[in-house]
């Protein structure tokens, strides 16, 4: 069976999207399963620092390969084979994961950004790297919004995750995102809630928006102050297992394993 | 002496298992003390060389916080004794006590107290059970307090069922212990209660989407003909992923 395309979206920055993305690719790594993370949010690139690659140590990137500048085997950087530092990220040791990062340099940033995503090129990467490093699982972070190059991950995937805070502005967002997924017949769709009050109850948030969207909410994850002083340093849910927003986060799991 | 003094000598938590013959050789060897409201019987950091059974009025035990202001750490009254643990472990007086109003007290001093111990095997002894006794009682209250705190981190509060509160306020040492518990036991209750009204106030949060901006938002994005093409290319794409 061939692997499937996991994109993790969100309405608008500030969901902890990039975070999210990161600790669940490795917590679907941790299960043995092979995985690859695609930074298509090459306006605003991030999720490579989660996983301990530097500038420095960065080598090929996204961009290098949509210009035709390397192959999708050369932007794929093992974390499981390189050390690196941290409590939770050194967990992955030996654990196939695969990380193709984009551009952290300006000029390259806006270099793509004047020329555009070649979509089909983009598309053809995302398949590449699916077969050559034989993935179960591919995720793509996405740039919030609904711009075209978050269009064509969402038409791509198998499984789509909408990552929202609990507030109307967010919500109204994601409706529509909702209803464009639908639209694309995306097979497996699911609701993220994060950054929610501790002070709110948090079955009722999952029932109402459940029932707003007709979709399943895999878990609302509290706002939390333990995370925000992690501050990207390291993946919170392997160096914290236990603390209830990790617990909330391995939730998804499952639903990524059995959805079809 | 009067059989007044006696009974207030055996009031106190240090004389208490003192037998009459025993009290009369306390009084016998003390002296009656009168002070007026103001007056300190005792400042911090002086050596301790005499101790006190109050007879009559009240007194505060006081010290001095870091900006040299006076903190009151106790009240006490009739029938209890100030300054007798300092005779015995010889340190400086730990906190000043001054008269809150006309006080009246019998002093016993270092000396008084040590030829006492010399001569009188039986208030030696009576003393010594008063200290056994009170160290028996406090000893019962802590194994209670550190199994109620330990249940309570659990979230286990099922040993408040099984317990009745004591609340007596008297002054004396074995009820202090008491008093621990007891407010051990209604601060265990609040926490339960905190807890309680912080699971049923849990806020509901109250979403509103408005549909119209959803539908129109939604007409904008897929009438587009990058839209047809990318929804016909999706799937197609699918359709060649789910063939291999």
């Amino acid at each position: 069976m061939a692997g499937k395309i996991v994109s993790i979206h969100s309405f608008r920055g500030g969901t902890g999207k990039s975070n999210t993305t990161a600790n669940l690719a490795s917590q679907v790594a941790m299960t043995g399963k092979r995985v690859g993370v695609v930074d298509t949010d090459i306006q605003s690139p991030g999720i490579h620092v989660l996983f301990g690659l530097d500038e420095h140590k960065m080598g090929k990137t996204l961009n290098d390969y949509l210009h035709g500048k390397a192959s999708i085997r050369e932007v794929g950087y093992s974390v499981g084979d390189n050390k690196v530092e941290g409590e939770g990220r050194s967990q992955l040791a030996g654990k196939n994961l695969f990380l193709f990062p984009s551009s952290i340099k300006g000029k390259e940033i806006s270099q793509i950004l004047h020329e555009g995503v070649d979509f089909n090129k983009l598309n053809e990467g995302l398949q590449t790297a699916i077969t050559e490093f034989n993935l179960d699982y591919l995720f793509i972070d996405t740039h919030p919004g609904l711009n075209e190059e978050t269009l064509l991950s969402i038409a791509t995937s198998d499984i789509l995750i909408i990552i929202l805070r609990p507030d109307n502005q967010d919500l109204q967002g994601t409706a529509v995102t909702v209803d464009v997924a639908r639209s694309l017949d995306v097979p497996n769709l699911f609701l993220m809630v994060n950054k929610a009050l501790p002070k709110y109850d948090f079955a009722e948030i999952k029932k109402d928006i459940e029932e707003q969207f007709q979709a399943i909410v895999t878990s609302v994850l509290p706002l939390s102050f333990d995370m925000a002083e992690n501050a990207s340093r390291d993946l919170f849910s392997l160096r914290y297992p236990d603390h209830e927003w990790s617990k909330a986060l391995k939730n998804i799991v499952p639903h990524i394993l059995n959805a079809k | 002496m009067t059989g007044d003094i006696l009974n207030k000598i055996r009031e106190t938590e240090f004389f208490k298992e003192l037998s009459d013959d025993a009290s009369a050789a306390v009084a016998a060897k003390a002296s009656i003390r009168k002070f007026a409201v103001g007056d300190a019987l005792m400042r911090k950091g002086d050596p301790a060389d005499s101790f006190f059974v109050i007879l009559d009025g009240h007194l505060k035990i006081v010290t001095t916080d870091a900006k040299g202001d006076e903190i009151i750490i106790n009240k006490v009254g009739p029938g209890e004794s100030i300054g007798e643990l300092a005779l015995v472990d010889e340190r400086p007086r730990s906190a000043g006590v001054v008269a809150l109003d006309a006080v009246e007290a019998l002093e016993l001093t270092k000396e008084a107290f040590f030829d006492l111990l010399n001569h009188r095997l039986d208030v030696s002894l009576g003393i010594l059970r008063g200290f056994s006794n009170r160290l028996r009682f406090s000893t019962t209250y802590i194994e209670k307090v550190i199994d109620w705190s330990q249940k309570t981190a659990e979230g286990d509060y099922s040993f408040m069922e099984q317990t009745q509160p004591i609340n007596n306020r008297t002054g004396n040492d074995d009820d202090k212990a008491a008093q621990l518990l007891s407010a051990f036991y209604s601060m265990v209750r609040k926490v339960k209660a905190r807890e309680e009204t912080l699971k049923q106030e849990l806020e509901r949060l109250t979403f509103e989407i408005d549909q119209e901006r959803r539908k129109k938002e939604f007409d904008e994005i897929t009438g587009s003909e990058f839209y047809a093409k990318l929804k016909e290319q999706a799937k197609s794409l699918r359709q060649k992923r789910a063939d291999q």
